[in-house]
This record gives structure tokens, sequence and C-alpha cells, in this order.
């Protein structure tokens, strides 16, 4: 008895003398950049067709024809055969570096390449090639919150095939440190301080989104999303930049020329073109344009609001734009404006709904496609304009949706996690038909 | 850990049979402590030197249960811990267990395992603090009659898990910590 007794009491002793220290560990997942630099001449040279890749890191999403083109950040464009819905089957890769944005017209994808815009032959998507080249319009960029930039070689030489891009790898890194338990542990030693967090061009924490598709001549070019920073008007490719909006001239498809560049303001995030307008989607507000004159778009009025990251679609002159939450937005609030349009010089405020986390968005009157970032996609009536929210007619929770595109019957959407497809035809019982999973 | 449990239970089991020699009615206990907890905490700024420092809380626990035998006790436990940012709510299953020793001045054995809730934190501002399983295993004595009032003094181990979600700094997309607190606890009580 005495013996079981020592021992009893020498364990509970030995464990209080032995392990009486708080043990916490702070788990922190921070996305780093790694700068790296390459010159244009090697840039230039890289465009060229490869064998079909497994999508890493998906981006803006564009639909043409049987043929569906997913950018691959930075990387390229995958192209995708579509003509089976049930089964998209991937074709080629188009590697294209620096990119971030695409569009189509008839045979011809318009590309950025950092400072590049890029026009290919993609009559047979097997053999794409490059055939046209507008050199050094975009000066700036960025891609998951990382800016690019171009690197004057002796002085100010930047055209020279010398200079350099800066640009950034982002990545995510886990690391696990000890804490003193309470809430003021000391920010980690290797703080990287270096650029702001904006990322309004790519996924990640990034405004990403969907639209109705460019008003341009029918047949001829193909659908984007609202998030797109490319737009075409029969013989003009508009794209936005951080705070411009830049022409070219695509009237020969395969030799586009600079057209112009007009300062729109800061900020600049999505184009989406409506009838005769352009709709400009920047950080604190949405931009109209009269593009009667497709050489010489002029502002007609701004629609001001919070700052927040803000894809904008319209249809039957109403505007629905959405705001959100987040880090790269800087945005307090959640929710969807809907925007009376029809006197562009006016808009008016119709409604506000308040959203849980809203991101890209397309419509097809009267059904609007909603994503909702984690909380999935949903779709709305939209019929009753004062009542949306009471009109929901179904919801996905279990996928993660940044941008969705709408054909009708067919239902793209996209997000971190893969590109999926359903059969809309019936809106109260939408199916999946096929899914393309991110490697992981 | 394992070693104390096997312990503990071939303590109780040894003494559960010789309780049977005494006849006895059972009855509703309660023991009522209040103490500290003690301990330390080693961390790194990241660089290559080590912090330690050392920590205290207040804690105060009461016990309600049936005694079942002369010696041995079983019931639930409710608890407050004020660890420095974090207020804890322990419930658990518990027991008392006299050893040995005279009538009136006896060496007990006290054992709680449960979950530690955090329903009265409140957190600061992107802070999210949830509970966590708590274990709390130790010795002490009694003073006081068997059937009557008692004074008990005891020294124990409680390991007590926390998770804290954190508001996310420059270019975070996840921020948590897991803290485990390990503690030495002394508490004063009485029992009837």
């Amino acid at each position: 008895m005495r013996t079981r007794l020592l021992s009893l009491m020498a364990v509970i002793l030995s464990m209080g003398l032995w392990s009486c220290n708080d043990q916490c560990k702070e788990t922190r997942v921070t996305r780093r950049q790694i700068p790296f630099t390459r010159t244009l001449a090697d840039i230039r040279a890289s465009v060229k067709i490869e064998s079909p890749h497994e999508m890493k890191r998906p981006g803006k999403l564009y639909t043409k024809g049987k043929y569906l083109f997913i950018n691959e950040i930075k990387q390229g464009i995958h192209v995708i055969d579509n003509s089976n819905p049930s089964s998209p089957a991937f074709v080629s890769f188009i590697a294209i570096p620096g990119n971030g944005d695409l569009a189509v017209k008839g045979n011809t994808l318009y590309a950025d390449s950092y400072t590049d815009l890029v026009a290919i032959d993609i009559s047979d998507p097997t053999k794409a090639k490059e055939v046209g080249r507008v050199q050094n319009v975009f000066q700036n960029g960025q891609f998951d919150g990382a800016w690019w930039n171009i690197n004057a070689v002796n002085g100010s030489v930047w055209d020279s095939e010398d200079a350099t891009i800066q640009d950034f790898t982002v990545d995510y890194v886990e690391e696990t440190i000890t804490t003193n338990c309470e809430d003021t542990t000391p920010y980690p030693y290797y703080f990287n301080s270096v650029n702001s967090f904006w990322d309004m061009a790519s996924f990640g924490t990034s405004a990403s989104a969907a639209s109705s598709s460019p008003n341009s001549a029918p047949g001829t070019s193909g659908k984007a999303g609202s998030m797109a920073r490319f737009a075409l008007n029969n013989d003009f490719l508009y794209t936005v930049s951080l705070t411009s909006l830049h022409l070219f001239d695509i009237s020969k498809p395969t030799a586009p020329t600079t057209s112009g560049e007009i300062n729109v303001g800061r900020n600049i995030e999505t184009i989406f073109p409506y009838e005769n307008k352009l709709f400009i989607g920047s950080a604190n507000g949405m931009f109209i344009y009269d593009n009667a004159d497709p050489k010489n778009p002029k502002q007609l009025s701004v629609f001001q609001h919070g700052t927040a990251c803000d894809p904008v679609v319209v249809a039957n002159d109403i505007a629905y734009v959405t705001l959100r939450t987040g880090t790269a937005c800087w945005g307090t609030q959640n929710q969807m404006d809907l925007v009376d349009v029809s006197d562009a010089s006016s808009p008016k405020l119709i409604k506000t709904y308040q959203m849980q986390n809203p991101h890209g968005l397309s419509v097809d009157f009267p059904t609007l496609y909603l994503c909702e970032g984690d909380f999935g996609l949903r779709i709305f009536d939209v019929t009753d304009k004062m009542g949306i929210d009471k009109n929901m007619l179904s919801t996905f929770s279990n996928i993660h949706a940044y941008d969705v595109i709408t054909m009708g019957k067919n239902l793209l959407v996209i997000g971190k996690d893969g590109f999926y497809q359903y059969d809309a035809s019936d809106v109260k019982d939408v199916k999946l038909l096929s899914r393309i999973l991110v490697k992981k | 850990m394992r070693a104390l449990i096997l312990v503990l239970i071939y303590v109780l089991a040894g003494n559960i049979v010789v309780a049977q020699e005494e006849p006895f009615k059972r009855r509703y206990v309660n023991h009522t402590e209040l103490g500290g907890l003690f301990g330390r905490v080693k961390y790194n700024l990241g660089g290559t030197t080590n912090v330690v420092e050392s920590k205290n809380s207040l804690t105060a626990q009461m016990f309600n249960g049936m005694q079942l035998n002369n010696r041995l006790s079983v019931g639930g436990t409710v608890g407050v811990d004020w660890y420095k940012t974090v207020l804890i709510n322990p419930i658990a299953a518990g027991a008392r267990f006299d050893l040995v020793g005279r009538k009136n001045a006896r060496l007990y054995a006290t054992g709680d395992v449960g979950y530690g809730f955090g329903w009265f934190q409140q957190d600061s501002d992107g802070f999210n603090t949830k509970g966590g399983w708590m274990i709390n295993p130790g010795i002490g004595m009694r003073y006081g009659k068997p059937e009557g009032n008692a004074f008990t003094i005891g020294i124990s181990y409680k390991r007590q898990e926390v998770h804290v979600d954190k508001p996310l700094q420059w270019e975070q997309t996840i921020r948590y910590e897991d803290r485990v607190y390990n503690r030495l606890v002394i508490r004063l009580g009485m029992s009837f």
C-alpha cells in the first residue's frame, strides 16, 4: 500500500515539476514575394504552343464557339474543346509569359504578355502561332497582388530589348512559432512589406467575376467574365490598366495597332461593354463611357460607391454591381447594388442587397448567377428588382465560386478548386455536367 | 500520463475492495476550492534567444457528487480558470478518493477529466477563442471528520487546451494558435 502511494505521488509531482510549461504554437500562412527579372527579349521569344498542361492556378475564363480558354495566371492559356460539355478535353496550352487577360475575335486571340499585346492565330488551336504584337503598351501590372514593372537600361531605354521585367513569384509559406500564450506575440522577423496587397487581376484573394457577353458583332467574338480587363467592340479592342483605357484598332485582326489611351481614374478593375457604352469598374466607383464613336469613348458619368472590389454586369438597363470585403479590396461591405442606367448620364441606385461575399456574376435575364466565393454559387430570379433576395431559385454551397458565365443552357463556373460546367436549362434543377479540378 | 492513469486505477481498484469492510450510507458531497495555476512559458521571438516567463492565474472550482463508500466519491466538476488572456469554464467528470491517514487527516487523490469552454471569454476584435480538453489529476490533504466538514489543501497538474483564431496580419492568409496550458495547481478548499 505504502509503495503504491509513493509511486502515485512520485508520478504526480514529477509531472508537476517537469511539465508545467505552457506550450503555445501559432501557425501562420504568409504570402511571400520572391523577386526575379526577365529580359523582354526572352519574354517575347517565349510565346509558343505546348502540349496540354494540368490546371494549377486558373485565372480568367473565356469561351468562343466550342472552345474554352482558361488563363493560367502569368503562364499562358489552356485551350479546351468543349463541344461535349459533359467531357471537356484539353487541346493545347499556349505559353504566354505574363498573361492575365484574353479576348478572341474570329480566329485571332488577343492576350497581354507583360508590356505587350500579342495576337495569336488559333484557327487550329493545336498549331496556334503568334501573328502580331504591339510592344510596350502596358507599363506595369500585377498578379496575385505582386506588381511587375520594367527596369530601364542605361537611363530610360524603355523599349530596348535589353530592358528587363522586374516581377515577383508569389508563394505561400507556412510557419509555426512558439508564443507566450498571449495575444501580444511580436511579428515574425522576416516581415515582408514590399508591396501593397491589391489583387484585382487574378485569383487568390482577388476580385474575379464573369459577365454577359461583349456586345461586339455577333458570332465573331467570344464571351468573357465581368472581371475581364479586355473587351471587344467591332474593330476595337479595349483594355484597362490601373489608371487608363487603352484602345487597339483590330480592323486587321492579325495586325493590331494602338489607337489611343484615355486616362480614366485610379484602381481600374474591369470593363464591360453594353450596347454602345462601356462600363468600367474601379475600386471607388463605376464609370460609364459613351462608345458611340468607338475611336473616341467619352465619359458620361460616374456612380460612386465605397472602396471595394466591384465587378459589374449590365442587363436590361440595370447594372448589377457587387461589392465585397477582403484584404485585396479593403472593402467593408458585402453587397450587391442594382443601378438604373437607362439614363447613362445619370445612374440611379435602385436597391442594395446584403450578400455574403459576392464575387463574379452573370445575367441571363431574368436569371442572375452570383458567385459567393467560399459560400458557393447562388441563382436568383431578378424579375422583381425590389425583391431579389426573396427569389433565390437555388444555391450550391459545396463549391468555391469566383467566376460564372451563363451560356443560356450551359453554365460555366470557375473557382480556386477548378472549373465546373452545369446544365442550367432548368434553373431550379441545375445539374453538374463536368468538372476539371485544379492539380494540388 | 498513461503511467499516472494506470497507477490511479490500480490504487482505486485495490482500495475499493478494502472499503467493503465497513457498512456505509451513500450521501451527497461538495468540494469547493480556490487556488492558483502556476507555470512558465518559453518562447522565441524569431531570433536565437529564448524568453522564459513565469505565469500564474486564478482558479476556482466546485465538485458535486455522491460518496459511494467511505473513501470514494464521484461526480461532476465545474470551474472557472482565469488565464491571462482567456477565461475558461471547465466542465468535467471527477472523483475524490481517500488514500491513507488518520480519521481526521487523510491523504486523498483527485482526478477531473473534461472540456474547458470559452463561453464567457470576451475576445478582442478579430480573435475567436475556443476551449478544449482538460485533465486535472492530483493529490491533497483533507483535515476534518470523515462524514463532516473538512478543510482541504491540494496540489495537482492541469492540462488545458485552447484554440484561438487570430486576425490576419500583413500578407497572411491563415493565422491561428493552439495553446496547451500546463500548470501546477495549488488549491485550498472546503468539503462536506
